[in-house]
């Protein structure tokens, strides 16, 4: 009786570890070592950092690096971003729960997914169709039901849904353009990676206060992630 | 063996070798990205070397069957030409520059791509190696064959690169080692050779017919913007240049650093690429949008400043800062812009979408590289503008190793000379990070200032940042009251900040756009200030201005501060930094090691011991050096002469290897004659020396003659040297094999390895230390043979 009753919660401990995820502790690993220590603080990213299924994202080959701290490839030149500079660019527009976010750039879709963990309405424009494509059914299926998927050309934002009260651009443009500052509410935020992919970017922040908008050249980032001494 | 056909043979493999390195050069800038084109061929021309080890190791075996070897390898050199690029292509090996940092996998196709194309380099120079050794004693004529080959194909080369595109080249190029065989087939194995060149004569067809499709990085720039709705190519244009693309799509805009206030579309109709790579964008003038872009940004700064009449526009590219110049009213515009093709292909087939701006009657064109145009222009103007420095996001150093006459602090100087009272030069870059262009710029501007002696070059200087870009503008007159004014005002109003100016507020720099590290304002002072000096010894950068001597305006590294930079930054993102430079000391690791390896192997057959071992190392690696290094000096100094690098390149090549192969054909003279080889050297060293010390100046003073005459003085200038430099290697080959014949391959091999080792050397020498130094390093290889000849035995 009791190897019988052993074996059987030998079973259902397998079972049940089978369930498990078993990237979570990569996940909780990469917030630990490489987010939080280096400075991210809100709380409600961290957690969406540690909610959102990173390997989900990445092509199928990649799946086993996708909790590295790097940028990954996911074809037509485009990157899926270090998780650390997602981090920071979700808090760097200190969301909220009523928060209504757009996104110029989906890419694989992960950033979408992060801040759809923490604010109200995410609408995200992708211009490269196969991209955009892939990622509205992956969001749909994992569940993200406040995030909006428009196959569209980025520079005019998305209309119909503004005021925003951020706008977070993945893409690298050589200007922000002019709507997107239209469609920004009274003291919102964009925030823009300035550089290519696999080089040297500074992440910028703009601000519209009335009719003033001011930028600030935030930290730069790389490759490999650094923290700037000094 | 007949002779004459020999001869002929030769020269035609030697003709396909070098056009199918330059052929396969231009493709693999397209796919990839120059540099790693450049080290690709770097280790797939070690070829000549492995075929000296392969040679030394089996001369034996391979000397029986030379009357079946020499058609077999040339035959099979022109199938691999022709398919090499085909496979190349296949997923399996197709490696994509960028993802060789990311997935390790690429590495593995890299190195398989080395082996590819290091195939038929491989399997040609053993059939040329296999001739040498075999006739030795006739090496004069043979390596003047060689040489009038490896000449001729350098021309063919340049000629089918006009007419056909990269990918369809290797088909043609094939033809030349399959004729070269054919002229050389056994009367023995009749059929199987008559078999053998119907299979190669079937191949090369089909590739004529079909040439490879190339795939190219999807992080070129090209394949982005194909990816944008509606994109499509427009033209397409091959030249020695590169491939013109122009592509065009609804969704196009162009406006670099545009200010936050601007609510302009910054539409463009189209985009021109070369190689893939932006090249700039195509716009019109009448309307009003062309001119909004640049208002808008802070390349409008000499505009705002005060009203311009008379334009110069260096390296005008596409043509949107000349257009810029007509929305503002100027009314004489001089566009200078090397690339002919580009300006071509605009003015005559995109008319209608540039508003025929190449024949507005205020814009003259000349199709001369800036540098050289300023040198021979006798024009005073109010404004000179150059191009805008550095890509968006930083170009990772990829252009480190380019030679940018027009921004040497001479270049600045001719410039300046050139300004009317009141007139200024103008400059933009983008804000990269860590700080590099601006500051470089800067310190080159603030230099010519203090050498043109004025009392307070401060009052020279105006700066204006917007949140990516700045632009600085160098004034002949100090800065006028107005003029501070109207900078003042143009930055408030498009939310730009002053960086430079008189009595600025330290508030006022970053009133609008503001840095998290502030510290850019500090370098800003310090290189303003007396101790500029200092400050270039102490930054984490090369911010020296170029000179040109060393006219690498982009090549920041500093090797005595990686080791700092690379725990500042992390080790692995080193390479986003200054990739250009770092992947030439990469090649040059890589073929040096290889090279060693293929120079000691034959050692193990031909035996370690012996005295003439180190003196034929040190005598076919001395003329190996010197004579690559020379060649090297020789394009880059002509490049400013000519005024165009195809016509360098193509004038000194085909001088340097003609009169070299005349040389040769008269080295029987020199062979068994040791005091005449000293005198050749001593003669070779002192006009080496004399070179380095009076070149510049003979170029500079005959610069402004025509085209004719200029080619008159470079064959004048290479002529007797290259003579000198064909007769060492022959003779020193001759002397190998009277004394030691088998070494005769194995010095062949170490002249190849050394000659590829010395194209990356004589680069980093030029980028450390200046073109002189290469000049005069060259002067020192040519002592190590000089030396063995002294040493008696």
């Amino acid at each position: 009786m009791n190897i019988r009753l052993s074996t059987l919660f030998l079973l259902l401990f397998i079972i049940l570890s089978s369930w498990q995820d078993p990237y979570k502790q990569g996940r909780e690993a990469l917030v630990k070592n490489y987010i939080e220590k280096r400075g991210v603080k809100d709380n409600a990213v961290l957690n969406a950092m540690r909610n959102v299924k990173r390997h989900l994202f990445v092509p199928q080959n990649q799946m086993a690096n996708a909790y590295n701290d790097r940028p990954m490839p996911i074809g037509y030149g485009q990157t899926i971003s270090q998780p650390y500079i997602v981090a920071y660019m979700t808090e760097i527009i200190k969301p909220k729960p009523d928060f209504k976010v757009l996104e110029i750039g989906t890419g694989s879709g992960y950033q979408a997914a992060v801040l759809a963990e923490i604010v109200k309405e995410v609408y995200t424009i992708e211009i490269v169709p196969e991209l955009g494509n892939t990622a509205a059914p992956r969001l749909q299926k994992l569940g993200y039901k406040n995030v909006n998927v428009k196959i569209s050309d980025g520079y005019h934002g998305w209309k119909e849904h503004a005021p925003y009260d951020a706008i977070i651009v993945t893409a690298a443009a050589e200007f922000v353009p002019p709507p997107l500052i239209q469609q920004l509410k009274d003291g919102g935020k964009i925030v823009i990676p300035v550089g290519s992919p696999f080089m040297t970017q500074t992440l910028m922040l703009i601000e519209k206060k009335g009719k003033k908008i001011t930028t600030k050249s935030l930290m730069p980032v790389v490759f490999v992630p650094f923290t700037r001494k000094g | 063996m007949n002779k004459q056909k020999l001869l002929f043979s030769i020269a035609l493999l030697s003709a396909a070798i070098i056009a199918f390195q330059l052929a396969l050069m231009q493709i693999l800038s397209i796919v990839q990205w120059y540099h790693f084109a450049y080290m690709v061929i770097s280790v797939a021309l070690l070829g000549f070397g492995a075929a000296g080890t392969v040679l030394a190791i089996f001369k034996k075996t391979l000397i029986n069957r030379i009357d079946i070897l020499l058609p077999l390898l040339m035959i099979s050199t022109g199938i691999i030409i022709a398919l090499v690029t085909d496979v190349s292509q296949m997923s399996f090996i197709r490696f994509d520059s960028y993802l060789l940092f990311a997935e390790y996998s690429h590495t593995g196709k890299l190195l398989l791509t080395y082996l590819l194309f290091f195939l038929p380099f491989f399997l040609g120079a053993l059939a040329i190696g296999l001739i040498f050794v075999k006739y030795v004693d006739n090496i004069g004529k043979i390596y003047f064959a060689n040489l009038f080959g490896s000449g001729a194909g350098g021309m063919i080369a340049l000629c089918l690169i006009w007419l056909f595109f990269p990918k369809q080249l290797p088909a043609f190029i094939a033809i030349l080692p399959v004729i070269a065989g054919v002229l050389l087939l056994p009367v023995t194995k009749r059929f199987f050779f008559i078999g053998f060149t119907i299979l190669a004569a079937s191949v090369i067809v089909w590739k004529c017919f079909n040439p490879p499709q190339l795939i190219l990085s999807e992080y070129k720039d090209i394949s982005k913007t194909l990816l944008l709705p509606e994109a499509k190519i427009t033209s397409e244009k091959t030249s020695p240049y590169g491939v013109i693309q122009t592509v065009s799509s609804p969704v196009l805009r162009y406006a670099p650093g545009m200010s936050l206030t601007a609510q302009t579309t910054a539409q463009i109709k189209m985009a021109a690429f070369i190689n893939g790579e932006w090249f700039g964008a195509v716009t019109e003038w009448k309307r009003t949008d062309t001119s909004l872009i640049l208002d808008y940004t802070t390349a409008a700064l000499p505009y705002i400043m005060a009203n311009r009449n008379k334009v110069l526009v260096l390296r005008s590219g596409t043509g949107i800062d000349v257009a810029h110049a007509i929305s503002r009213g100027v009314k004489y515009i001089t566009a200078v812009e090397p690339n002919s093709i580009i300006i071509s292909t605009l003015r005559d087939e995109f008319s209608r979408e540039t508003d025929s701006l190449f024949f507005h009657p205020g814009v003259s064109i000349h199709t001369i590289e800036p540098r050289t145009f300023l040198m021979m222009d006798t024009s005073h103007y109010d404004l000179i503008t150059l191009p805008m420095v550095g890509t968006f996001g930083g170009s990772s150093g990829l252009y480190a190793l380019q030679e940018q006459f027009y921004l040497t602090k001479e270049g600045f100087h001719e410039m300046w000379r050139k300004l009317n009272a009141g007139g200024v030069i103008s400059i933009t870059s983008w804000m990269d990070y860590p700080v590099r262009n601006p500051l470089k710029i800067l310190a080159t501007i603030a230099e010519v200032l203090k050498e043109s002696g004025l009392q307070n070059p401060k009052e020279h200087i105006a700066a204006i940042r917007s949140w990516g870009t700045i632009t600085f503008v160098m004034t002949r007159s100090p800065l006028q009251q107005a003029e501070i004014i109207n900078i003042r005002n143009f930055s408030e109003e498009m939310m730009f900040d002053p960086v430079i100016l008189p009595k600025l507020d330290s508030g006022e720099r970053t009133r609008n756009n503001q840095f998290q590290d502030e510290r850019f304002f500090d370098y800003v002072d310090q290189i303003l200030s007396s101790e500029s000096s200092r400050f270039y010894e102490d930054y984490d950068f090369n911010i020296k201005p170029a000179t040109d001597n060393k006219p690498y305006f982009s090549q920041y590294i500093k090797w005595g501060n990686l080791e700092r930079l690379g725990e500042f930054f992390g080790n692995r993102s080193l390479p986003f930094f200054e990739i250009g430079y770092l992947l030439v000391i990469i090649t040059l690791i890589q073929i040096s090691l290889i090279s060693f390896i293929l120079i000691i192997l034959p050692l193990f057959k031909i035996g370690w011991k012996g005295k003439s071992k180190t003196g034929i190392i040190l005598y076919f690696s001395g003329i190996g050096l010197g004579y690559m290094f020379v060649e090297m000096v020789f394009i880059q100094r002509f490049i400013l002469y000519f005024g165009n690098p195809v016509y360098s390149a193509s004038a000194v090549i085909t001088s340097l290897l003609i009169f070299s192969g005349i040389g040769s054909y008269h080295s029987k003279y020199f062979s068994f004659n040791r005091k005449r080889l000293i005198i050749l050297f001593s003669f070779i060293i002192s006009m080496l020396i004399a070179y380095s010390i009076i070149l510049t100046p003979i170029l500079q003073n005959t610069i402004h003659l025509n085209l004719f005459l200029k080619l008159f003085i470079v064959f004048l200038l290479t002529a007797p040297l290259a003579f000198c430099m064909g007769i060492p290697f022959p003779a020193g080959l001759t002397q190998v094999s009277k004394t030691n014949t088998g070494a005769v391959p194995w010095a062949w091999g170490i002249n190849g390895c050394i000659s590829v080792i010395s194209t990356a050397l004589a680069t980093i020498i030029a980028v450390e230390m200046g073109f002189t130094w290469v000049m005069l390093f060259a002067a020192l290889a040519y002592c190590l043979p000089m030396l063995v000849q002294w040493k008696p035995r």
